[in-house]
């Protein structure tokens, strides 16, 4: 079974998804119970947890979800608004290609032949995407936005210093997305607590995002049955077991650490041990347990007082341990183990092997070991001395019910991972240049891994499974439009200031590249309609387009296949041609620094709408026009959603002719809501939304295989057997 | 073979709160919950008609534990609950019907549920801070100087339980019993913290509830058998004892990874057997009385030991351990080799016992918190019921040392606190509606749905059919004899209010609860003399009450905030 993959289906598909997470949306939004077959009941109003735990089983649906989660992998944020956004770019488009469809579109051609031409159409409006996800945004960023985007450090001095209340406002506005209404300013406020309480100094934070991040599971306990209210930071680490032998002790308090048993073993692995007589079992035996007792003596000599373990310590030890007056906690996991090896700069403790003579270096000092009782359980709490500027502290999240813990846990461990992001890079002035550059890399990257794929393999299977052979396809095709775009990218910014039409010159540069790096004959021809195909909208004849179309689609998926990896070997040199050749070119014009916010509550929006209908306005072109004005209108769709519920003044329309009446007059802008959002977020959203998009009009078809996935599985099980 | 089904798209629903089906369960849920509670509430009977035990019960823990619900709306209610429970012991019930009452009544009105939950978390937010200030009217500071408070409290717990089938009688022994077991876990010379002991619950069923006692130390159970190996124990000043955590059964500790090759000939067991009789001739050396072992201990050594009158007790378990190192002062000992002499510990005596039909080895410490309750009653489910109530009793006195105040039970603190806050809006509404922009109005309604799911809490205290009122000075809870004749004579018809803190002789109006009556202020800062005088006040835990307060709100909070619910059927 085959189904057109059209824009109108994704529009069924993101209108669904978009009703569920539109509820959540904003300080107004409200929560999502999720049960999972295991019987764990989750709150949520995280969007990509709501979309995994739907299990979509419409393709074009999963494919959305894929990139959401792309999307969130990188930022940690915005999966809601991409989904809103995304429904609104396809309802904008829909409405204008509905009209442009009864202009153009001559009542008897036939149905079939009207799909394929919709597709080419489709395929045209996603390069005009692309175009203006790579030209035209970074140049309305970096030249109108920028002049309004604040920091959120302090500006008085040359030094970047954080501003507390400004990182209040950030992490409010965050947490209205993200927790239940009643608790938004609770925890914003104990994460702030906790961020001021771990830092030792200004230049650390970084150190200390990352920390947190990396240990975030490690650095908070979750208590149920109590009231969130209830929640606090505590000052040091609190591990989650209890000792197996305490010894209270005060003052000078030393720990070790070891990941082997202390009591030696009677054989190691790969040796034998031979008993000959029941006398030298007796010695060994008596041998391990003086060995034992001289180690503990020794450790209680260096003045240590709690013994950290990673394994199982036999009772021997752990007697000895007691009657050293040491403490013991045992089992601890591999992260506890870093995260205290990096908080206190301590390597774990080797045995010795012959005397124990000399000093033991690898112990740390501490505060105090104590045990914690939270209701009732104990664990161990530990006052670290921090080395770095990481000073510890744990967080005790206490909440009713599980869910709401792990919720709470999820939006903080979230709300690190966005102000990570936020100070990333210190040193980066340009942040366009640089995701520029990783962009390209990772379409180098991809393309090298491509190719590294030996060619037959890859037609096998696109025969084998036609399925899997058109999202291949499609993906090789996005691939090669985008690198395609890419190449002039760097021309064509520049070229916009100075309002020449340059792309007018991409075919005549393209087809002389590629046929100096093309290898085979046979390919080179494939090659050639296939970037013949490509450059089309370009020229603005759509007659002509509609010929070319249809002797695209006679060629066979199995050809398509080689002609595109043809393509795109060439492709690859262009583009790396053209990279050294614009290396120097104007990467002044558009810059987003860390630390840039803007007022939450759909400023960036309203910002990016007005500019764009503004550029809109001045442009020539009618298709990049078109694009402008669709995009510039679904952004309003999330200040729609924002403002909903709110009436009288404060009402969507009201705050529309408000905020555009400001900018026109460079007045301050007007919001109801106090609270920042990082830019680099939004920016980072917009174009993982415009290549969702992208990706989603270049499908024309989507093949539905009857055969069980499990198939695939059990020949890679039979493999690894 | 790994098999790996394609995952079923999930169920999704919107509003889940509208549907008929969830209200008809919470309604279902609400009046389980609801006719079970307070001293007269009726109990319920839960079995799996598959055979499996009966247990009769009208206990929060007991009830949700044993429950099974499937619509996840009721599932985070009734795990709210139980997590509430394990934290506190005690008012399960009552955070269970304020929950369901404020989901039922906040419905009724149908106001949006942002203002709702703004507006409830204010309204909890002055009963809370009204509870812990020092003019609340319904809470009595702890007077540690006689226990009369404190038996109160424990009585008023015991009586709570009508599963446990107590007469008053019993009700009476039972709370003192408590509150013995639970002094003698507080250390005698403390320095600046307070660790408390504990108390062992030790079961005797079948015997009557009267015959139950304290006894300081522990009481290890042992068999006839094992009875009459112990020969008479000669008397002595104090008893030696060491207490190992180390198996002394003679079988081999861990060898490590490598292999262990033993030449034909050489006999391990031998050697091992021949440790152990080396360790108890250094415990005979040492004159050791008592060998208490977590594990087992081999047969050699005990008829070794019992040879050299001593008296080897063995598999006491992991959670006997503790007690034990703290009863005996010793360290529990790993080592079957040379052990230190600081290891050893003692106790100042020694018996066997005989309670009911079971022996008992009784130490007895020269000075420690550790008690055993020796708890009786009739039959397993009446004893089951009993050692929870028991559980919870001393679980509610640790958190009164912690926090020293009580509040007023019977439903007074309900119907008080409702009045005190129907005052409060009438009177001063600006400070809430200043910063939420939300009407008079919606905060009036909000505010009758708030005070009345408090107020029917306390009313489900009564189950026979009375008439509840409240009384218009105190704000406290009354109820009357059903059947009662017209509505003339009520200080005849009222003896006492619910906590029995005031009589029906003073000069009150009164007023039935369900009635609309005009706002008023009830009498705030208990006067000190009515509450010395008054001996037999019911009384509720104060942490547990305020922490099920602030839960239930919570939890309504959160149900009522859902809007969606994603089920997973894989």
């Amino acid at each position: 079974m085959a189904a057109a993959g059209s824009a109108k289906v994704a529009l069924r598909v993101a209108e669904v998804l978009e009703t569920i997470v539109s509820c959540c949306v904003g300080p107004e939004g409200r929560q999502v119970l999720c049960t999972k077959p295991t019987g764990e009941v989750l709150i949520s109003r995280d969007g990509g947890c709501l979309l995994e735990a739907l299990h979509l089983e419409h393709p074009i649906a999963r494919m959305m979800v894929a990139c959401v989660s792309s999307h969130l992998r990188k930022t940690g944020d915005g999966a809601k608004t991409f989904i809103i956004f995304l429904c609104h770019l396809l309802r904008g488009l829909h409405a204008v290609t509905d009209k442009e469809q009864d202009s153009l579109i001559s009542k008897n051609i036939q149905t079939h032949r009207r799909h394929w031409k919709n597709c080419c159409q489709w395929k045209f409006i996603s390069q005009a995407l692309l175009k203006f996800q790579t030209q035209v945004l970074d140049y309305i960023m970096g030249h109108y936005l920028s002049k309004h985007f604040l920091s959120i450090f302090s500006s008085s001095t040359k030094e970047r210093t954080l501003c507390r209340s400004s990182l209040e406002l950030l992490l409010e506005a965050y947490f209205c997305g993200r927790v239940g209404r009643n608790n938004q300013n609770f925890i914003s406020q104990l994460m702030c607590d906790y961020f001021f309480k771990c830092m030792a100094c200004e230049s650390g934070c970084e150190e200390v995002f990352e920390l947190v991040d990396d240990y975030f599971i490690e650095l908070n306990v979750g208590v149920t049955g109590l009231p969130v209210s209830d929640s606090r930071i505590i000052a040091g680490l609190v591990l989650h077991r209890d000792f197996s032998v305490y010894c209270p002790a005060d003052g000078d308090i030393r720990i070790v650490i070891v990941t082997e048993t202390i009591q030696p073993p009677f054989s190691t692995s790969g040796s034998e041990f031979i008993l000959n007589s029941e006398a030298q079992f007796r010695t060994s035996q008596f041998w391990i347990m003086e060995r034992t007792k001289a180690i503990m003596k020794h450790l209680q000599s260096q003045n240590v007082k709690l013994l950290l373990s990673s394994v199982k310590q036999p009772d021997l030890v752990i007697y000895y341990a007691g009657l050293n007056g040491i403490s013991v906690v045992e089992c601890l996991s591999s992260e506890e183990v870093s995260l205290i090896q990096r908080v206190v700069g301590l390597s774990p403790f080797v045995l010795p092997h012959t005397s124990l003579r000399y000093e033991i270096c690898n112990t740390a000092l501490m505060n105090f070991c104590k045990p914690l009782i939270l209701r009732s359980k104990r664990y161990v709490h530990l006052g670290l001395i921090g080395t770095c500027s990481f000073i510890p502290h744990c967080i005790v999240l206490c909440a009713p019910v599980q869910g709401l813990v792990e919720q709470h846990k999820s939006a903080l461990h979230g709300a690190f991972k966005m102000l990570r992001q936020l100070f990333k890079d210190l040193d980066l002035n340009y942040m366009l240049q640089a995701s520029d550059q990783n962009y390209a890399s990772s379409l180098l990257t991809y393309k090298n891994s491509r190719e590294s794929t030996p060619l037959p393999e890859i037609v096998n299977g696109s025969m084998q499974s036609p399925y899997q052979g058109t999202v291949v396809e499609n993906k090789g095709k996005l691939a090669t439009t985008q690198t395609y775009l890419k190449v002039y990218s760097n021309f064509v910014v520049p070229s916009i200031e100075l309002e020449t039409h340059i792309p007018r010159s991409i075919p005549k540069v393209t087809p002389t590249d590629t046929y100096q790096t093309d290898e085979t004959l046979r390919y080179l021809s494939l090659a050639k309609t296939r970037i013949v195909d490509d450059s089309e909208p370009f020229m603005e004849s759509n007659s002509a387009n509609s010929t070319t179309e249809n002797t695209r689609i006679e060629i066979s998926y199995e050809n398509l296949q080689v002609t595109e990896i043809a393509g795109r070997g060439s492709m690859l040199a262009v583009r790396e041609k053209s990279l050294e050749m614009c290396t120097s070119h104007g990467y002044c014009f558009s810059s987003i620094p860390a630390g840039c916010v803007l007022p939450a509550g759909g400023n960036f929006e309203f910002l990016l709408h007005y500019y764009l209908l503004n550029y809109a306005k001045k442009c020539h072109q009618s298709e990049e026009t078109m694009v402008s004005v669709i995009i510039a209108n679904a952004l309003l769709g999330i200040p729609k959603i924002l403002y909903k519920s709110k009436k009288g003044n404060y009402s969507f329309p009201q705050i529309y002719v408000r905020t555009l009446h400001a900018i026109q007059t460079h007045q301050p802008m007007v919001s109801s809501q106090t609270g920042l959002e990082s830019v680099a977020s939004k920016y980072q959203l917009l174009t993982s939304v415009l290549q969702c998009l992208t990706k989603i009009l270049t499908i024309d078809l989507v093949i539905n295989i009857k055969r069980q996935p499990q198939e695939v599985y059990d020949q890679d099980s039979e493999e690894e057997v | 073979m790994s098999r790996l089904e394609a995952k079923k798209p999930s169920f999704c629903k919107s509003e889940p709160l509208t549907s008929e089906r969830v209200r008809a369960t919470l309604c279902v849920l609400k009046g389980i919950l609801t006719s079970s509670y307070g001293p007269s509430g009726r109990l319920k009977q839960l079995h799996n008609g598959l055979g499996g035990c009966v247990c009769t019960t009208s206990q929060s823990s007991a009830l949700l534990a044993n429950l099974s619900v499937t619509h996840p709306i009721l599932k985070i209610l009734t795990t709210s609950m139980q997590n509430h429970v394990s934290c506190f012991s005690d008012c399960g019930l009552f955070t269970a019907i304020l929950c369901c009452n404020l989901i039922e009544n906040v419905q009724r009105i149908g106001l949006m549920p942002t203002t709702v939950i703004k507006l409830n978390k204010h309204l909890l937010s002055l009963c809370t801070s009204y509870l812990q200030s020092e003019f609340c009217g319904c809470r009595i500071l702890v007077d540690f100087s006689s226990t009369q408070t404190l038996l109160c409290l424990v009585r008023s717990i015991v009586t709570s339980k009508p599963a446990c089938m107590l007469t008053r009688q019993e009700i009476d022994h039972i709370s003192a019993l408590i509150l013995r077991a639970f002094l003698l876990t507080i250390p005698e010379n403390t320095k600046d913290c307070l660790i408390l002991g504990k108390s062992i619950i030790v079961p005797l069923k079948g015997q009557r509830v009267t015959d139950s006692t304290v006894l300081p130390g522990i009481l290890l159970e042992i068999s006839e058998v094992q009875l009459m190996k112990i020969l008479p124990i000669k008397k002595s000043d104090t008893f030696k004892v060491a207490l190992f955590c180390a198996s002394l059964s003679g079988d081999l500790s861990d060898t490590g990874e490598g292999t262990v090759v033993v030449s034909s000939g050489v006999s391990l067991e031998n050697a091992v057997l021949d440790q152990l009789l080396n360790l108890g001739r250094q415990l005979v050396s040492d004159h050791i009385d008592l060998v208490i072992c977590q594990k087992v201990v081999h047969p050699s050594l005990k008829q070794f030991l019992s040879m050299h009158r001593m008296i080897a007790i063995d598999r006491v378990g992991a959670a006997l351990m503790e007690p034990l190192s703290k009863v005996t002062g010793t360290q529990p000992i790993g080592s079957l080799g040379s052990i230190s002499p600081s290891s050893y510990g003692s106790v100042k005596d020694l018996c066997t016992e005989k309670f009911g039909f079971k022996h008992f080895l009784h130490l007895i410490p020269n000075e420690a918190t550790i008690c055993s309750l020796l708890l009786c009653n009739r039959n397993d489910t009446a004893w089951d019921e009993l050692k929870l109530t028991c559980q919870t009793a001393l679980h509610v006195l640790q958190l009164t040392i912690k926090e020293p105040s009580v509040l007023l039970g019977g439903g007074c603190t309900e119907t008080h606190l409702a009045a005190y806050i129907r005052h409060k809006i009438c009177n001063e509404p600006e400070s809430i509606l200043q910063d939420d922009g939300c009407t008079q109005t919606e905060l009036q309604l909000l505010t009758e749905a708030f005070c009345s799911a408090l107020e029917s809490v306390a009313g489900s205290l009564e189950h026979d059919g009375g008439e509840i009122l409240t009384d218009m000075k105190y704000g406290h809870f009354w109820s009357a004899q059903p059947e009662s004749p017209s509505v003339v004579d009520w200080p005849d018809l009222l003896s006492r209010c619910g906590c029995g803190l005031y009589t029906s002789q003073e000069e009150l109006r009164w007023s039935f609860l369900k009635s609309t009556r005009h706002p008023f202020a009830p009498q705030t800062c208990l006067p000190h003399e009515a509450v010395g005088s008054a001996n037999n006040l019911t009384l509720d835990c104060f942490t547990a009450k305020l922490s099920g307060l602030q839960v239930a709100v919570e939890t309504a909070n959160l149900i009522l905030d859902l809007s969606y619910i994603i089920e997973d059927k894989n």
